[in-house]
């Protein structure tokens, strides 16, 4: 489904260490992907470039045959307003949106206003995350791990086939992050194919499939052992 | 919901800083409304008073030999040479142009020279009447002819002649009595004596003409090459000029109020402007972490310069709204507080109102493009790895 070749991405001079040197990894459809590794090791690097939000120096990432890196503005455009979906480890919720507006963004482009299809669309998210009731509430009367639900929420809005997920633990204390653990694992068994990057041995333990970066480089590729 | 959704609930977020940007923008564009009706009323006022200080168009007939007034020309040669104009026909055409209503007199002009005591002097048949509304600066002695038999003597005249108001005196072999003096003007109108216009044409037998008109004209917002040719299509065969010396120092002191005045609003809305500029741009900076996501949704460049555009247009909007309304509400008290209320008048105008608005709406839209374009040019990983 998610194909990376060779991925090289360097920041700053060429003569720099680069971030991420020949990268090569296969996400499949229903796959939990895990990233691992220290910090510096270039997972949300790694990240970055199989979402598309980053172009690497090298190489090329595919998805569903197609190659991202080619792609231009508007089929990048089109691919992350509706395959593709992402929540951060601090939720980045528009301040002044309610959860529900917030959900609704994706459909927020244009002027011709949010369909009533998508509206209830927006809305079962919040029901699928457990915010039906709070969908009026302003992101700042939620609590740490609501507010990342309802990231959660909107990343799922558009219906996207693979969601990326960056340490999206990282701000929330332990029981918080194991609710957004159940709920990443609850929507990949429902058939959502989830690319994470976290540094919780524990959490990562959840994956299907862990890949283990070290100074830019994959240092084990492996699939969990189901049970 | 929609695109706007996202910068006017922004705006909502911070509503005293909303409120401090529409108020300084108001400002501004409340200074230019302001400055502009009453650089209007100011002008057309000041203009209408400028007329009052004399004639700016001459109505004579073709190919005569007296030139501009008839202060420009040797009054002994005018008595035989001047060809006459038909009072009556000659008025009615002046006061039935296009522009009428621009008229602010129409003084018509019978010279004569007559003899008091064996010594030629000028003598000037004038509609008194229409002759102080373009001779208000004139100081008399003395009253103005009430009759027939009256004269008003210019100063010169009077010490030739030795005339003092209440005088009586012989010209022409006809008694007059000397109704008032005119004080020194420092032009012509010191050299000769004036009387009313029909008791000069029925005395020298000219009954029913003149030698000439003299025309004040309001010229704001009308060139004056247009009455000018209007009243030559009236009146074939006659000359009409325009004394351009008289109209370009008019124009030039309005121009002047009026050059001042977009000078001043310039300043003041280049410098909205660029507060706008620099606020959309601060606001940029402070929310690159949502140009990221926003841009990780799938947003468009596009979208991404809308929603800063919209915050920018809305304030521009609501600024646009206030700062007119304000500005035209406080442009009669400024014109009371510095006592030019006299002719000065203020009238509403929607068009002015539309125009303002709208052009307000590009000023704000300029001011936020270029930090737009910086928020629809942002990398979204840049914008998130800054984070």
């Amino acid at each position: 489904m998610l194909v990376a070749r060779n991925i090289v991405k360097r920041f700053g001079p060429e003569t720099a260490a680069p971030a991420l040197s020949g990268i090569s990894l296969a996400v499949e459809a229903g796959d939990f992907a895990c990233i691992v590794g220290r910090s510096g090791s270039g997972k949300s690097t790694l990240l970055n470039v199989l979402s598309s939000l980053l172009k690497p120096d090298a190489g090329e990432v595919l998805y569903k045959g197609a190659s991202v890196t080619a792609m231009r503005e508007a089929e990048l455009n089109r691919l992350r307003g509706t395959d593709f979906a992402m929540i951060f480890q601090l939720h980045y919720l528009l301040p002044y949106l309610t959860a529900l507006e917030n959900v609704l963004t994706p459909f927020m482009k244009g002027l011709s206003p949010v369909s009533r299809e998508n509206r209830e669309r927006g809305l079962a998210c919040l029901e699928r995350v457990g915010l039906a009731d709070k969908g009026r509430r302003l992101p700042g009367e939620l609590s740490g791990g609501e507010q990342q639900r309802v990231a959660i929420a909107r990343a799922l809005a558009a219906g996207p086939s693979i969601l990326f997920a960056d340490e999206p633990t990282g701000s929330l204390d332990k029981r918080t992050g194991q609710t957004i653990m159940d709920l990443l694992a609850d929507l990949n068994d429902a058939g959502l194919t989830v690319v994470m990057v976290t540094h919780d041995p524990q959490f990562a333990g959840l994956a299907s499939r862990r890949i283990e970066l070290e100074d830019g480089r994959v240092l084990g590729c492996e699939a969990a052992v189901a049970g | 919901m929609n695109i706007a959704t996202i910068p006017i609930r922004n705006l909502r977020r911070k509503p005293l800083r909303s409120l401090l940007m529409v108020l300084v923008f108001a400002i501004g564009i409340m200074s230019v409304v302001a400055l502009n009706y009453l650089a209007g009323a100011v002008g057309a006022s000041l203009e209408e008073k400028l007329t009052a200080f004399g004639a700016n168009i001459l109505v004579a007939p073709r190919k005569e030999t007296l030139h501009v007034s008839y202060g420009g020309m040797a009054l002994g040669d005018v008595s035989f040479e001047v060809k006459e104009l038909e009072e009556a026909p000659t008025i009615a055409a002046i006061r039935e142009i296009h522009h009428k209503d621009r008229l602010s007199a129409v003084a018509p002009k019978l010279v004569h020279v007559g003899k008091v005591g064996g010594q030629s002097v000028g003598v000037i048949g004038v509609d008194f009447t229409e002759e102080m509304r373009i001779k208000s600066y004139w100081a008399l002695e003395g009253e103005l002819p009430a009759g027939p038999g009256q004269v008003l003597a210019g100063s010169a005249a009077a010490a030739a002649f030795s005339l003092a108001p209440g005088a009586k005196f012989s010209l022409d072999g006809r008694e007059y009595t000397v109704s008032g003096l005119l004080l020194p003007t420092g032009g012509d109108d010191d050299q000769v004596l004036f009387m009313d216009l029909h008791a000069l044409q029925a005395a020298t037998g000219n009954a029913g003409l003149v030698h000439f008109v003299e025309v004040a004209a309001l010229c704001s917002g009308c060139p004056i090459e247009d009455i000018v040719t209007q009243i030559n299509a009236g009146l074939p065969g006659v000359e009409v000029s325009a004394l351009q010396q008289v109209v370009r120092q008019r124009m030039a002191t309005v121009d002047f109020v009026k050059h001042l005045a977009l000078t001043v609003s310039l300043v003041i809305l280049l410098t909205a402007c660029v507060m706008i500029g620099l606020s959309i741009f601060s606001a940029v900076s402070e929310r690159k972490h949502e140009i990221g996501v926003l841009r990780a949704m799938g947003f468009p460049k596009a979208s991404v310069y809308l929603v800063f555009s919209f915050e920018a247009l809305a304030i521009g909007l609501a600024a646009a709204i206030v700062g007119y309304l304000g500005g035209f509400g406080l442009s009669g008290p400024m014109l009371g507080w510095l006592a030019l209320t006299d002719g000065a008048a203020l009238t509403f105008s929607p068009a002015h109102f539309a125009a303002t608005i709208g052009a307000v709406l590009a000023l704000a839209a300029a001011a936020a493009a270029w930090p737009a374009l910086k928020a629809a040019r942002t990398d979204p990983s840049t914008a998130l790895i800054t984070l």
